[in-house]
């Protein structure tokens, strides 16, 4: 196999005094869907953060397709790896066209139309063809978190990272978020999850990082873990969710 | 049995009093507006010279004051409000320099009166040339238009700093995680908003200025209060020309009041457009239950 597509050598990060992530090692292959799981302030949001540097490191390195992304330009980096937020941040004064049209029109310097039909394409594709004109306030949580999806989509990322994107939503909003997300695996792209829903992470995770305190305690194909995970702070997660 | 016979005369005394409140604030709101309307009447109807008011002498000079005052007011208003753009943008600025710089700006010309202002640029500036050196001929209307540009871009420079740090962090953070850099970020995405949010904050200080210009009349600018104060002198009659003033500074003020209302309404991408979409969403959420 090729290098792997996003790969954590070493990684060390500090909040002031303490050790929010310590000594990471770990590699995400190109298609594969890595769900990160584990207690709150174990470090899930904080490990994604680090891959377009939202957060920085203090050691260690993080490569995207074999080059460091603390060499690399950080908008670059930003512009391959594509995010989603628990509290969407949809930006309000545009469309959802708008929303998915914007960063393509501006940073890539696509021609409105162009930018414009393949907003379109993927609002489809989210399952908001219909919605292309409405505006952030009008739409229900369920929605905006697909709008924000598409406008992560509209960049094409090589990457694409979730940070407990279904945490925010009403329970009866959040299987619709999770579609989408099944679609894009099934398509093929390369995902990293933080989730608390258990049963999606089984059912779409190729692979499953367990971690606590900071550390990696755990990585183990989906159907392993959850059957018969190999450790024991594994077994105490999972005991903890029944 | 008997708390509960308590609390609830408690609450019905509660309701009473509010009910009485609100009636005595009519009662009060009524009186006012009998005393001032009538003693309004009074002085229209006793106290004007309709005459006089009406004469090509003083209609023509209070329009002459009040076209020169209205240039100003334009010209410092997109000023002011160009220059307290930058002001805001200095005073959240990463760099510290900047930030301080924007700071003492603010602080200077919002703890010192306009007045000091304009005689600080009216007097003292040119008395940095020797004397008969200062180039420019009629100096008064530039320094008020200076002073007022000062004064006021401090005053919109905090409006539009408190407008961006009301837009959400993760605004700047979504804006930011789709690669582009911070001043695309605050172009596209926190500005708008900012825009929004200060909005009726600038609107109410660029009434501010346009009122601001009666002090134009300690630095010999011919505005409105100092065509009052040469009929006023002249025919003893105070109420004629006060009738002008007032008149003429609510023309603006007003029109500029609707002109606020109708930028607010523009940019309220919320709640307009919203409620139609919000119905249009709502059946299609339903179609998206079925399906």
């Amino acid at each position: 196999m090729a290098d792997p597509l996003v790969e954590f050598d070493g990684v060390d990060k500090f909040f002031g005094e303490t050790h929010v992530l310590e000594d990471i090692d770990l590699a995400i292959e190109e298609r594969e869907v890595v769900v990160v799981i584990g207690p709150s302030g174990s470090g899930k949001s904080t490990l994604l953060r680090c891959v377009n540097r939202l957060e920085e490191i203090r050691n260690g390195d993080i490569r995207l397709d074999g080059r460091s992304v603390l060499e690399a330009d950080v908008n670059e980096v930003r512009q391959q790896v594509g995010m989603v937020f628990q509290s969407f941040n949809l930006f309000p004064h545009k469309s959802a066209l708008g929303n998915v049209a914007l960063a393509p029109k501006k940073i890539r310097g696509l021609p409105e139309d162009d930018a414009e039909d393949r907003a379109r394409e993927l609002l489809d594709r989210v399952g908001l063809g219909d919605q292309t004109d409405s505006y952030p306030d009008a739409l229900s949580g369920g929605q905006q978190q697909r709008v924000a999806i598409a406008r992560a989509l509209a960049m094409d990322p090589k990457v694409m990272l979730f940070d407990e994107v279904t945490s925010a939503l009403d329970p009866e909003l959040v299987g619709e978020v999770l579609d989408v997300i099944e679609g894009l695996a099934a398509d093929g792209m390369t995902m990293v999850l933080v989730t608390h829903e258990m049963g999606f992470a089984r059912e779409v995770g190729d692979r499953i990082v367990l971690m606590a305190d900071g550390r990696v305690v755990e990585v183990n194909d989906s159907e392993a873990f959850f059957e018969r995970p190999d450790t024991e702070r594994g077994r105490q997660f999972l005991s903890r969710l029944l | 049995m008997a708390t509960q016979t308590d609390s609830e005369s408690g609450t019905g005394g509660v309701m009473m009093r509010d009910r009485f409140v609100k009636r005595l604030g009519e009662v009060a709101a009524a009186g006012f507006l009998v005393a001032i309307g009538g003693l309004l009447v009074w002085i229209l109807s006793t106290q004007v010279n309709y005459t006089l008011l009406a004469s090509p002498l003083i209609a023509g000079r209070f329009a002459e004051a009040f076209v020169l005052v209205l240039r100003i007011v334009v010209v410092s208003s997109l000023l002011s409000v160009s220059f307290g753009v930058m002001v805001g943008l200095g005073r959240i600025s990463t760099s510290g320099i900047t930030g301080r710089i924007a700071k003492g700006y603010v602080e200077f010309f919002r703890g010192t009166p306009l007045l000091f202002q304009l005689f600080v640029i009216y007097f003292g500036v040119p008395r940095l040339w020797a004397t008969g050196q200062f180039p420019i001929q009629d100096w008064a209307v530039p320094a008020a238009i200076i002073g007022l540009t000062l004064n006021h871009a401090a005053y919109v420079g905090e409006a539009i700093r408190g407008g961006i740090s009301a837009v959400p962090d993760g605004q700047m953070e979504a804006a930011r995680s789709l690669g582009m850099s911070r001043v695309m970020a605050l172009r596209e995405v926190v500005l708008p908003q900012a825009w929004r949010n200060a909005l009726a904050a600038i609107g109410n200080d660029q009434i501010i200025l346009v009122k601001d210009t009666s002090l134009l009349t300690v630095i010999a600018v011919p505005e409105i209060m100092s065509v009052f104060r040469n009929i006023n002198s002249n025919q003893l009659d105070p109420w004629t020309p006060l009738v002008w003033v007032c008149v003429l500074y609510l023309a603006i003020t007003m029109s500029m009041s609707q002109l606020v209302n109708g930028l607010e309404r523009r940019s309220d991408w919320g709640s307009d457009s919203g409620m139609w979409g919000r119905l249009s969403s709502g059946s299609s959420d339903a179609d998206g239950g079925d399906g």
